[in-house]
């Protein structure tokens, strides 16, 4: 029974008349919370409005943290700080949450003495208790101490004796450097030293160093005197802890660059720091326009550059040596009507940059006439380096740059048109400049690489170094490999990547370089031994004809100019007889040697061993003058 | 939503700096000190750094409550003009009371009353009775160690002696038995108020003005530059002041006047004197007036703000039509003050506009002016830090909060370096600029990463009071 019924009852108008019933029906009756202790029937009379009842509610609100979890403990925690280095002397407290759930309350929190009672209850004895350690401060890991060097007292006399600085005022210096961190600020503002007077201080190396009775006055120390004393020592240090050729990168760096701490450098920087500090408003404003006059004046200069070369360009106007005859007829004029047709409609937008008057290598010196000839020959190729630029910008662009150096500038309208050509094909000349520029960083981040020229095709990185390998004589081949496995490196690389590749390629070089410095010595060594030999012999020539003369005037004759014979004979001879074995054997390791190295260098070598046969015997020659 | 503090029950996961061991900081000035727990924001306990002393009983009074005037009442303070302590006695007794009896440092609570210990009661008499001596024994040696759970972190002036400093930690350790001790420079906490690890601190306090440079957390010694300028010094410049307006102001302290009449502006006061049975000494006198002048600093004296100088040409007529401030004194005589009231702070700025004052030792040179003090401490250090301080200077000290001191000093200091970029560091609010140095403690000791420094009770005992040389650089 709802209300409609008891308005049809009564005969009441409806407000909702027109509305079917069902549906209604659904409405009132869904939202309607169903009350308890009413009958149906009575909440219908209300109809729409519900009828203003409040039903009776026997308890109160619920307590709310009936079923929450009991509130947080928060417990005064004893701590010790490990960054003290006291052994956990000093102990602190602090509140913190209590973590271990199962722990009864504390007790002895409150406890004089500040000892901590943890799980006990249970009947744990009082001493163990008292040895659980009290935690660390998590902020003990924030201790960070400088490393500076440390030295013997046998390593300061050896490396570090300087006679402005005694071991006291070093090992002083070094302290504060560890006090106060290496913060060069705060240790030259609390820099006194004093030197001990001789005598008072007992201590042995401070009498031998002030053998004076006087008390020194104490040195004035710049902050520069400091930094280049603790520097020096140091780099020494370190260079004594571990030689120069054994350090790291990072580790030679450092050695180097307190190693070329420059003082007065440092003063003068300061000097000038001072200065610019001590500019007066006026004057800082006039350096600064006047700086800006000069980026002005810098840019006016390019800019004028930029316009004269424009010029330049333009002027270039076709220095021809051909014949003109060929355009004397109408014929030949007609022709070149055309030809300058085409090139004008290939040159749509001329666009001047900077060498781009040069044309390919290829048709640096065709004449007028060809023009169409080459044309085909432009396009093909700039098609080329269109699709390579498609894939490899940098390629097309790098080989292009490789080029212009090579070809001399020659350029003729033709060739002028035909880049031109070549630039609108590859898609507009006027995009290659706006390419943004790689930073190094970018490049290596997007494996950019420049190449001069790449063959067609793939190829293995290593094969280049066995190119370079193969293109050795034998003799070459099994000396480098040598030298490689003193290094213990592969002959082979294991991971040939393009940083490896090319620093093998050095390291092949420098190793090449070097087979052939020691060939080129030995030979040098085995040729002043002749050369030696040789003057060796000449001289005992003379002295058996001063002896010849001798052995005349005795009436003694014999006339022993073979070699055996001569190293037999004199006093020196030995010492030559030997000089022209070695001299013997050198030469025939020479001449072992040369058929075995192959190409240029041969030739090269040749040509210095002639020369340097040439300074060693000017030697011996000067030798002879003495 | 972000902003919500963290629930008590949640502990924070991530290392935040904080660590609170309750630590008591400890901040003596010449007109204040102050004291408080380490973690606060403001010192619990500002009392004045002026005692009275009733010489008949030969008994010492503290804190404002007690100067009121009374027989045989002197006011002495326990600091010097230097900002150093130099009546060490005073000095303990005085901050004694002001940890111990007005901070109010929980003490432990002894065993046989804490009621941890009630439940095993069903014991032994004798037993019993053997812990109730126990107990005894305990609260007599607590109370002889009031500090015994309580690191102290003590202020000191930069220029303060070893030999001050050991005692102070002498004192920290032998009378309050303290678990840990520090003592860090005034200067150097003033910037860590500011959150500043290097910085150039101006420090206008009331007996001195004093600029330092401070790198990553430590004095630079050879840049400390002080002179007397300051709220005491501008006492006397406003006595002078006073002595030379036509008429004459009278400073008729607060205490001395029973009723007042209303008179017009420059008119002499109609009031009625109190009349004391008993000689009020010249030291509390002195006192009380010195706090009438402090309201008259507060509230009238202005810095002019510049730029140029105030006795720069045409300055002075422009502040003469600037509107004046009313000051009424104790007594009901009042007075406009218009450029007067520039030309009293003038002297802090340029040594010609001081008054001369009546004794020798109120006349500064133009090296203790503030821009005097700037220069030579910049000029005595390094030129790399130079542009590193100038854009960190921090300004704390209650003098400082003169109107128009930071607008002048940027003046000041834009002038005299053109070409570094100076950038001042003074807080907004007052008690920050008050209690600068304290608050720097205050956040200093709370760190987590601060304990480690901390000289430890077993340190003292095995190197004598002179480690407080060797520790606290």
């Amino acid at each position: 029974m709802t209300s409609r019924d008891v308005h049809d009852v009564l005969n009441l108008p409806s407000d909702h008349s027109g509305a079917p019933r069902p549906s209604k029906k659904q409405k009132t009756s869904a939202p309607r919370l169903n009350l308890k202790g009413l009958a149906r029937e009575v909440q219908n009379l209300g109809g729409d409005n519900p009828i203003a009842i409040v039903p009776e509610v026997n308890f109160f609100k619920k307590r709310r943290f009936a079923t929450r979890k009991p509130v947080a403990k928060w417990e005064l925690k004893t701590f010790t700080n490990s960054a003290r280095g006291d052994d956990g002397a000093l102990v602190l407290r602090h509140w913190k949450r209590r973590t271990d759930d199962g722990a009864p309350p504390v007790e002895g929190a409150q406890d004089g003495d500040g000892q901590q009672q943890r799980g006990g209850g249970e009947g744990t004895p009082a001493s163990e208790k008292r040895e659980e350690k009290p935690e660390d401060s998590a902020f003990a890991k924030y201790n960070v101490e400088v490393v500076v060097p440390h030295y013997t007292e046998d390593q300061y006399h050896s490396n570090l004796q300087n006679n402005d600085w005694t071991k006291e005022e070093t090992d002083y210096l070094l302290e504060l450097a560890k006090d106060f961190d290496l913060r060069w600020t705060l240790i030259w503002d609390r820099y006194d030293f004093t030197p001990k007077p001789p005598g008072g201080g007992g201590d042995a190396a401070n009498g031998e160093d002030t053998s004076t009775a006087v008390v020194p006055a104490p040195k004035q120390r710049s902050m520069e005197d400091l930094k280049a004393r603790y520097y020096e020592v140091a780099a020494k240090m370190m260079a004594v802890q571990k030689p120069a050729q054994y350090m790291t990168r990072p580790e030679f760096e450092l050695y180097e660059m307190m190693q070329n701490f420059d003082p007065e450098q440092e003063r003068k920087r300061k000097q000038f720091a001072l200065n610019t500090l001590s500019r007066s408003k006026d004057e800082a404003r006039e350096e600064e326009s006047l700086l800006l006059e000069v980026k002005r004046i810098l840019a006016r200069t390019e800019r004028f550059n930029e316009e004269r070369r424009e010029l330049y360009n333009r002027l270039d106007y076709p220095a021809t040596d051909s014949d003109i005859n060929s355009f004397k007829t109408s014929a030949g004029l007609q022709n070149l009507l055309q030809t300058l047709m085409s090139t004008d409609k290939n040159k749509k937008r001329k666009s001047i940059m900077p060498g781009e008057g040069v044309s390919p290598s290829n048709n640096s010196g065709v004449p007028n006439s060809a023009v169409s000839e080459t044309n085909p020959a432009n396009r093909r190729e700039s098609i080329a380096a269109s699709a390579t630029s498609n894939n490899h910008h940098h390629h097309a662009r790098r080989d292009s740059d490789a080029r212009t150096p090579a070809t001399p500038a020659d350029p003729t309208p033709t060739s002028a048109a035909a880049a031109a050509a070549a630039n609108k094909k590859k898609g507009g000349g006027a995009q290659q400049p706006e390419r943004r520029k790689l930073t190094q960083q970018e490049e290596q981040v997007y494996g950019v690489s420049y190449h001069d020229r790449l063959g067609s095709g793939p190829t293995f990185r290593y094969e280049r170094i066995n190119k370079l390998y193969s293109h050795k004589s034998g003799q070459q081949q099994l000396r480098i490999t040598n030298a490689l496995s003193e290094l213990d490196l592969p002959p082979r690389l294991v991971m040939p990547t393009a940083a490896v590749t090319a620093q093998f390629e050095v390291l092949w070089g420098a190793v090449t370089a070097l087979v052939d410095l020691r060939k080129m010595s030995d030979r040098l060594d085995g040729e002043i031994k002749i050369e030696e030999a040789k003057k060796a012999e000449r001289d005992r020539a003379k002295g058996i004809a001063a002896e010849k003369e001798g052995e005349k005037e005795k009436g003694e004759g014999g006339g022993g100019g073979g070699d055996g014979a001569a190293a037999a004979a004199a006093g020196e001879g030995e010492k030559a007889g030997e000089s022209i074995e070695e001299g013997g054997q050198t030469k025939e390791d020479g001449e072992k040697k040369r058929p075995g190295s192959s190409g240029s260098l041969t030739a090269a070598g040749h040509k210095r061993s002639a020369s340097v046969l040439s300074a060693a015997s000017d030697k011996s020659s000067k030798r002879q003058k003495k | 939503m972000a902003q919500q503090p963290l629930p008590s029950s949640v502990q924070p996961t991530d290392v935040y700096g904080g660590d609170e061991v309750s630590a008591i900081v400890l901040d003596p000035g010449y007109i204040n000190t102050r004291a408080g727990f380490a973690g606060e924001e403001m010192p619990k306990q500002v009392l004045p750094s002026f005692y009275g002393h009733i010489t008949s009983s030969n008994r010492d009074v503290f804190g404002d409550q007690a100067m009121y005037p009374r027989a045989d009442f002197e006011i002495r303070n326990y600091m010097n003009r230097d900002s150093v302590v130099e009546d060490w006695d005073a000095a303990t007794k005085i901050w004694e009371h002001a940890l111990v009896n007005r901070l109010g440092i929980p003490r432990p609570t002894p065993p046989s009353k804490n009621g941890l210990n009630n439940k095993p009661k069903p014991a032994a008499e004798g037993e019993d009775v053997e812990m109730a001596d126990e107990a005894d024994l305990d609260e007599t040696e607590n109370y002889e160690k009031p500090m015994a759970e309580n690191p102290l972190l003590m202020t000191e002036a930069a220029w303060n002696s070893p030999k001050q400093r050991e005692k102070a930690i002498e004192i920290c350790m032998e009378n309050w038995a303290c678990p840990a001790f520090w003592l860090s420079k005034t200067p150097v906490l003033a910037a860590f108020a500011a959150g500043k690890a290097t910085a150039l601190v101006l420090d206008v306090g009331g007996s001195n003005t004093s600029v330092t440079a401070i790198f990553d957390g430590m004095v630079l010694k050879r840049s400390v530059q002080r002179s007397p300028v300051g709220g005491v010094w501008l006492s006397s410049q406003i006595r002078s002041l006073f002595e030379a307006s036509e008429p004459k102001v009278e400073v008729v302290p607060t205490f001395m006047v029973e009723n007042k009449k209303p008179v017009e502006a420059g008119q002499p006061a109609d009031a009625r004197l109190k009349t004391f049975d008993f000689q009020i000494s010249p030291s509390f006198r002195a006192y009380e007036e010195e706090r009438v002048l402090k309201e008259f600093k507060e509230s009238v004296v202005e810095v002019w703000r510049g730029p140029g100088r105030y006795l720069a040409p045409g300055n002075e007529d422009y502040a003469k039509n600037l509107p004046g401030r009313v000051f009424e004194m104790p007594d009901g005589s009042n007075q406009m003050w218009r450029e007067q009231r520039f030309k009293v702070a003038e002297g802090m700025w340029d040594d010609n506009a001081a008054f001369p004052g009546a004794t020798e030792e109120g006349k500064i040179t133009k090296a203790q002016t503030v821009p005097g003090l700037i220069k030579a401490a910049l000029d005595s250090i390094d030129v790399d830090v130079r542009p590193a301080l100038l854009a960190n200077v921090v300004v704390t000290g209650s003098t400082s909060l003169l109107p128009g001191f930071t607008d002048r000093l940027n003046h000041e200091l834009t002038a005299m370096f053109p070409s570094v970029k100076v950038k001042l560091h003074a807080a907004g609010l007052s008690s920050e600029r008050r209690f600068g140095a304290w608050i720097g403690g205050s956040i200093l000791g709370s760190l987590g990463t601060f304990h480690q420094m901390w000289i430890s009770r077993k340190e003292y005992e095995e190197n004598g009071p002179g480690i407080v040389e060797k520790r606290c650089k």
